[in-house]
């Protein structure tokens, strides 16, 4: 496998999983941080705030990992696109900060 | 122990500043000339801090999503009850642009690995250089005024 072809793959793809995991809730795990619980896929608050941040990290690097082996056959054909590593997850941020917007307007 | 946790968590940080900060000037901003000390923070050879820029950040992640849980608990509901929202906007996008900060490491660790030979390489290496400076300086800047806030805004 080359990883000029595979890394900006996954950069891409774990940017495009991780935006959709935050805005779908797509937790594999949830932390209760209040009783120090954790369980699985996104739960709702048991006692305290619920923190899904480490399920949307795991589901996002499974995800990409998948993306990117999945993808393998498809873009072993194609020369190294490198620029998709770093201009998705510019373009992500840019979204978060759109998305986010309500913290700083209100 | 959390105290302990922060601290260490910033000096990281800290550490972590200056090494992707000299590595994103030298690439950006190159210069052979080293007369004078804004020139030589130019002049350094990139490549070397690279793996030590990746232990740093990945370092730095981890004691964050150690600590994070007591922010979630105490810090995150005291800046809600005291509606300073900005604060809780500025953390939340801290924590976006970390992760998928985590997820360009591999092909940050790609580029600085050997001379850019595939076409688009010398400007993937700038931009991925310059993205994980602009995401450590956000990162660190928002959890030094967090840690600080009470203090830094009278609360």
């Amino acid at each position: 496998m080359n990883m000029e072809k595979v890394f900006p793959v996954f950069a891409a793809a774990f940017a495009v999983i991780y935006i959709l995991a935050v805005q779908y809730n797509w937790a594999l795990l949830t932390y209760h941080p209040k009783i120090g619980e954790w369980g699985w896929l996104a739960e709702p608050a048991k006692n305290g705030p619920p923190m899904y941040w480490y399920g949307w990290l795991v589901t996002s690097t499974f995800g990409a990992t998948a993306v990117s082996l999945l993808s393998w056959p498809l873009v072993r054909r194609w020369s190294a696109q490198l620029w998709i590593g770093w201009m998705v997850p510019l373009v992500v941020i840019f979204i978060f900060v759109y998305l986010f917007r309500g913290f700083f307007v209100r | 122990m959390a105290t302990f946790l922060v601290i260490l968590h910033g000096l990281l940080a800290v550490v972590l500043l200056g090494g992707i900060t000299h590595q994103a000037l030298s690439v950006a901003w190159p210069s052979r000339n080293k007369s004078g000390i804004f020139r030589s923070f130019r002049a350094v050879s990139g490549s070397v801090y690279t793996n030590a820029n990746i232990a740093l950040f990945l370092a730095t992640v981890t004691l964050g999503s150690i600590i994070y849980p007591a922010y979630r608990v105490s810090v995150r509901t005291y800046l809600e009850n005291a509606r300073l929202n900005s604060a809780v906007g500025s953390f939340e996008l801290k924590e976006q642009f970390i992760t998928i900060g985590l997820g360009m490491l591999p092909l940050y660790w790609l580029l600085w690995r050997r001379p850019p030979e595939a076409a688009g390489a010398k400007s993937a290496r700038i931009a991925v250089t310059l993205m994980l400076a602009f995401i450590v300086w956000y990162g660190f800047l928002v959890g030094h005024v967090l840690n600080n806030i009470r203090g830094l805004f009278g609360l």
